[in-house]
């Protein structure tokens, strides 16, 4: 297994080492070397940029972080699998995997499940034709690039022709105060198969009692076959004082499904781009996001789902509810390409102020070029309804259960479309201690 | 190309304190009439001088969250670069559209030729 012993800056000598210490096939190396020279080309984002210029990143200095080693500190058992009978587990711990299994009866069907990093020099066939091949451009900012040269660890799920995996896998990944994180996810679903993975990223408690703080660069890449099913869900619950980037893209093929939840609760700053090409007809995809921001929080997502073909269906729905002095922003597109006729799309994001001074920006856009489509979006930001909240303590509730209720109900209509009981439990339970009591 | 994403004053390695107050920016180092972004305690603030005075805002536009370091400033008054946004910097009101909302402003206090900031 290829372990990071040192710790390894990101800089032209981190970069050699971080070279010298990896077992990885050639193809491999050339694509990380591609994007090293990429990201000594581009320049950091600015707010010049459209897509950056409500995300501010000045305060961010690379030179802070390092690929951490792993350690030997205990990791939490992670919520989304609570209760849950899983087919297989893996833990990484600042990139470095720790635990790493998979239920006989599902390797025997050829299932493959475990580090990326490790699997990519057992199965290079599975892994060369998809590896940021349609679903990651490197190019695309400094983030993309600096992940797709320094990726380390991550992930792999592969699920061969029509198995279906009943029981969910969950992966846990943990970053220690002050560490770097640059996993990629790849999941390959074949055609006809299916599969349930469970996500989450969180930070080990700092030993000193302060926020844990950190750099969380991530790569995520989905490609699931024509007739295929996937649910994914992806909770981020990292420390208040992580900067966190990611580039996500799915590919959903002919007759596909794709149900992705996305749980955003953690990070100092995050700026995630989420995409989701409906590629063959007759392709569907449900995304659920959930947020709750506090203190300073700013989390930023960019959504686009793309429909390619014709005959597909998207539909996004981002719920945040934000207190303190936190902000969202969220920036979603449909675009439909000009042979997508009979296009369903539509994308709505909801935002629940808690409070005076928290701010969330929607900005939804449409891109169609086919002449036979129903899109639709929409978004609405507002306060808390004093005269619920009066309503609900004239039966006795404190204004904190009040608000508690209020905030649940809001999240509600996203919450029934997550078919999965654990995550729903998991992320309802995260908010309703998160909620504070404001005048 | 350095790795920071951002250029301003970087004041950590003077962790000087005076109670609340922490150190911004060398009074020398900033001209009548001038600015200057400053980092203070994980927060980009602007510094303004004029004469002897000095004050310290945000460094964020209530309407959009613009960065008013690169906005013209004249008196009293700064502009965000953006949609044309003026802020007071004494009091942090927003003096015309599109912000309607006052930034966040932070007492000065300058001591021995150094100018502390207290964070609200
Ligand atoms: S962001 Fe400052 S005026 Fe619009």
């Amino acid at each position: 297994m290829t372990q990071v012993l040192e710790k390894i800056g990101f800089h032209e000598a981190g970069f050699e080492a971080l070279m010298d210490s990896l077992t990885q096939p050639e193809w491999l190396a050339e694509m990380r070397r591609d994007a090293w020279a990429k990201f000594n080309r581009l320049p950091w984002p600015s707010g010049r940029d459209e897509e950056w210029m409500r995300t501010d990143i000045r305060m961010f200095n690379l030179d802070k972080y390092a690929l951490g080693n792993g350690g030997t500190e205990a990791f939490p058992e992670g919520t989304l699998s609570e209760g849950v009978e899983l087919s297989g587990r893996l833990v990484t711990v600042d990139s470095v995997p720790r635990v790493s299994e998979l239920a006989p009866e599902w390797s025997k069907k050829g299932v493959l499940f475990g580090p990326l990093s490790q699997l990519v020099n057992e199965y290079p066939d599975v892994i060369r034709p998809h590896l940021m091949a349609r679903t990651y451009d490197s190019g695309v900012d400094r983030f993309a690039a600096l992940h797709a040269a320094f990726w380390s660890s991550g992930s792999l799920l592969y699920v061969p022709r029509n198995v279906v995996v009943n029981q969910p896998l969950h992966t846990l990944l943990a970053l220690s105060d002050g560490s770097a994180d640059l996993s990629h996810t790849l999941v390959i679903l074949e055609s006809g198969a299916e599969a349930t993975l469970l996500a989450e990223s969180c930070s080990l408690e700092n030993s000193s009692g302060g926020v844990p703080g950190g750099f969380h660069c991530g790569g995520i890449e989905m490609i699931v076959g024509p007739g295929a099913h996937l649910r994914y869900v992806n909770l981020q619950d990292l420390g208040h004082g992580v900067w966190q980037f990611g580039h996500q893209k799915a590919i959903v093929h002919q007759d596909a499904s794709l149900q992705w939840t996305v749980g955003a609760l953690g990070s100092r700053l995050s700026k995630v781009n989420q995409h989701v090409e409906l590629a063959g007809a007759g392709a569907t995809s449900q995304v659920n996001g959930v947020m709750f921001t506090e203190g300073k929080q700013h989390l930023s997502y960019h959504t686009l789902q793309r429909h390619a073909a014709p005959h597909c269906r998207s539909d996004f729905l981002y719920k945040a509810a934000l207190q303190d002095n936190s902000r969202t922003v969220w920036r979603g597109m449909i675009k439909v390409d000009p042979g997508a006729q009979k296009t369903d799309g539509y994308q709505r994001n909801d935002n629940l102020l808690l409070s005076e001074t928290a701010r969330a920006d929607s900005i939804p856009g449409l891109e169609i070029e086919a002449d036979d489509v129903r899109c639709t979006h929409g978004s609405t930001s507002g306060r808390v309804d004093e005269e619920l909240i009066f309503y609900a303590r004239a039966r006795g509730f404190t204004r904190k259960e009040a608000i508690q209720m209020i905030v649940t109900g809001f999240f509600q209509q996203v919450f029934d479309r997550i078919t999965i009981e654990s995550v729903r439990d998991a992320l309802g339970l995260s908010i309703s201690r998160r909620v504070r009591e404001y005048e | 190309m350095g790795n920071s994403c951002g250029s301003y004053q970087r004041n950590n390695q003077r962790p000087k304190r005076m109670s609340e107050f922490i150190f911004a920016i060398n009074e020398a180092d900033l001209a009548d009439g001038g600015k200057s972004l400053v980092e203070v305690e994980d927060r980009l603030v602007l510094i303004f001088r004029i004469g002897e005075q000095f004050f310290c805002i945000d460094d964020v536009c209530t309407h959009d969250g613009g960065t008013l370091a690169d906005g013209n400033h004249e008196g009293y008054e700064v502009e965000c670069p953006r949609h044309g946004a003026r802020f007071d910097i004494r009091t942090g009101a927003a003096l015309c559209m599109p912000a309607f909302k006052p930034t966040q402003v932070h007492e000065c206090q300058v001591t021995e030729g150094k100018v502390f900031v207290k964070l609200s």
